[in-house]
């Protein structure tokens, strides 16, 4: 069975469908790619994946175990990580300690061990550290991690957020845009992150809107429009679908898709 | 011409940067990780706080230190609900009430020791306040705050009106010094050590909550509660842990207040003095486990010295907050060096402006 299955999906907002009966599969060690002009539902379908909001029907399975009504944490917890379209990095904190708040669901202890600081709670912070420390160093920002997480540049914080969320160890990762606002040098960095990562082990479902880098990277590629999933498809199949073409020759992104055509 | 005069090095600035760099010395800066960690000026704190009423040995002294010490305690279960978990409680001094009133009925009507009383004061508040956070907690910004407002009028009324129980508006007399052991805290001096003492407990308790997983989490749901939940932090247990962890040490406090006036009554829990305590943790700074023993201490104090001006304590009260509040938003206790390296910087720059020169 795959990593994460939906089925016949549906959302409504005061009457306005956002997702009408979606299907999608996201199969084990794969990167899958969700396209779709802007309001076709892409991020509802994220919110729901994750908890934060719940579907009015249909079902969710992550790892053969059935999440739709779980909630957000629980389901974290399963192993599923993801950023956001809106960057939602935890600006009150150091650099370092949002990846290591990343990593808090593999710490354990309650209240009372940490407040009288156990011998092996101070173990184990150190090693929290340690490693937290080593993500940063492979996304490059080892240079800053005392500084407040507020005080780095935009895509310095989006690539934080790409790291916390891979701080959790998840085993499927969701990208919400993980692309915008990042320069194009950001951008082919983030793309070999991703591809890196993938090999191993992770699997990753990603939302964006700059074609170019989800052609490149995803094995596979769905495409909604108006809360209907249109087409899936490996990318070249994808490009040369009619609908999907028809569905993106709307004004404003038609010449984004057009160059990739 | 000009722009090389600007940024001349001046004798003059020497001026200032010596007591800068005192004040470097002894103001905590929390925002580097390893500062989180205990250093050596905490062993100079501990040291001034041991030697500070041998020093000034002064029956006023102490008893404004047993009380700072107090406050200290309520505002910094408060500042780890306010501050780090970003809630707003405005029913922190009903946990107080409760601690207070649970000590003051146990020891006289049923003759605990007040050390047992002690406890059972923590564990009265935190049961209560995990009852009344299971729901209230749900709610959000200016709701909460106006659901533990109620909370607090409630426990107000409740206490003024059980007169068989709580002595209603009068209250309950006659409460025995702590003691432990046989050794009782009778006078000042043995209460300010009692009180610090207890405040230094809870004080590196809670420093080693907020420098470790927890702090990290409740800071994570200040900032993001939808973030917090996509890392797996379960957002309403860690508000309601804190809240209930608050609460017992309000309960603590309140316990100790008792033991220490020797009476309970309920004008010491109303509004007035929940917003004295939240005013603090805002002056004490929010993103500090120092600030709000700081802001205990500066407020009990400010008080005291005020209350020779009878009737225009009030207004000069309120402007001093005002002002601090302006110059010093952070807090006192957070980041008062680079706060007071800006504000000189400003004067010497506006004097210079004034000047023609710039």
């Amino acid at each position: 069975m795959s990593l994460l299955s939906i089925e016949e999906i549906t959302k409504e907002y005061d009457g306005i469908r956002a997702l009408d009966r979606v299907s999608l599969k996201v199969e084990k060690r794969s990167i899958k790619g969700l396209i779709g002009p802007n309001g076709a539902g892409k991020s509802t379908l994220f919110h729901l994946i994750s908890g934060v909001e719940k579907p009015d029907s249909g079902k969710i399975y992550f790892k053969e175990k059935e999440i739709t009504s779980m909630e957000s944490h629980e389901i974290s917890a399963l192993g599923m990580g993801r950023t956001f379209q809106t960057l939602q990095i935890w600006g009150n904190m150091t650099v370092v300690e949002n990846i290591m708040a990343g990593m808090n669901r593999r710490l354990k202890g309650n209240f009372f061990s940490y407040g009288l600081w156990l011998p092996w709670i101070r173990r184990s912070e150190k090693e929290a550290l340690k490693e937290a420390k080593g993500i940063l160093d492979s996304l490059g920002l080892l240079g800053k991690w005392e500084s407040m997480a507020s005080q780095l540049p935009y895509g310095k914080q989006k690539l934080l957020e790409f790291g916390r969320a891979l701080a959790m160890k998840p085993d499927l990762l969701l990208l919400d845009e993980p692309a915008s606002g990042l320069t194009l040098t950001e951008m082919r960095q983030l793309s070999e992150r991703i591809s890196r990562i993938r090999q191993e082990g992770v699997t990753i479902f990603i939302v964006e809107h700059h074609m170019g880098m989800v052609m490149e990277i995803a094995d596979e590629i769905a495409v909604l429009h108006n809360g209907e999933l249109i087409t899936e498809g490996t990318p070249e199949a994808v490009k040369r679908n009619p609908e999907v073409i028809e569905a993106y020759l709307t004004p404003g992104s038609t010449a984004k898709f057009k160059g990739h055509l | 011409m000009v722009e090389t005069e600007k940024n001349e090095f001046k004798k003059r600035d020497f001026f200032f940067l010596v007591p800068l760099w005192l004040i470097s010395l002894i103001a905590p800066d929390p925002y580097l990780y390893h500062k989180k960690e205990f250093k050596k000026k905490d062993l100079f704190y501990l040291g001034a706080i041991c030697l500070a009423p041998l020093i000034w040995s002064d029956s006023h002294f102490h008893h404004l230190m047993v009380l700072a010490g107090i406050y200290a305690i309520l505002a910094l279960g408060l500042s780890l609900f306010l501050g780090y978990a970003g809630q707003i409680s405005l029913g922190h001094a009903a946990f107080f009430g409760i601690g207070a009133y649970t000590t003051a009925i146990l020891t006289t009507r049923y003759a605990f020791p007040t050390f047992l009383a002690f406890w059972a004061s923590a564990l009265s508040a935190a049961v209560i306040a995990y009852l009344i956070g299971r729901p209230i907690l749900k709610l959000k910004g200016y709701f909460l705050a106006l659901a533990t407002l109620g909370f607090g009028e409630i426990f107000l009324v409740i206490v003024r009106e059980s007169s068989d129980l709580t002595g209603g508006v009068i209250g309950i007399f006659g409460i025995p010094w702590f003691s432990v052991m046989g050794f009782s805290f009778d006078t000042y001096l043995k209460q300010y050590y009692l009180i610090w003492g207890v405040l230094i407990g809870l004080f590196i308790f809670s420093k080693n909550l907020v420098r470790s997983k927890v702090g990290r989490s409740l800071l994570a749901v200040a900032a993001s509660e939808d973030a917090a939940s996509s890392v797996g932090i379960h957002v309403p247990r860690v508000k309601l842990e804190i809240f209930v962890l608050g609460a017992a040490f309000a309960g603590l406090a309140g316990s100790l207040f008792s033991c220490v006036m020797s009476t309970a009554n309920p004008e010491a829990f109303s509004l007035g003095f929940t917003v004295l305590i939240v005013m603090m943790v805002i002056l004490g700074g929010m993103g500090s486990i120092y600030g709000p023993v700081v802001g205990a201490i500066l407020l009990t104090w400010l008080m005291d010295i005020l209350s020779k001006y009878q009737e225009y304590s009030l207004p000069i009260y309120g402007v001093i907050l005002i002002l601090l509040l302006i110059f010093f938003p952070d807090g006192i206790g957070t980041r008062l060096n680079v706060r007071l390296i800006y504000l000189i910087g400003y004067w010497a720059k506006k004097k210079r402006r004034d000047e023609g020169k710039l």
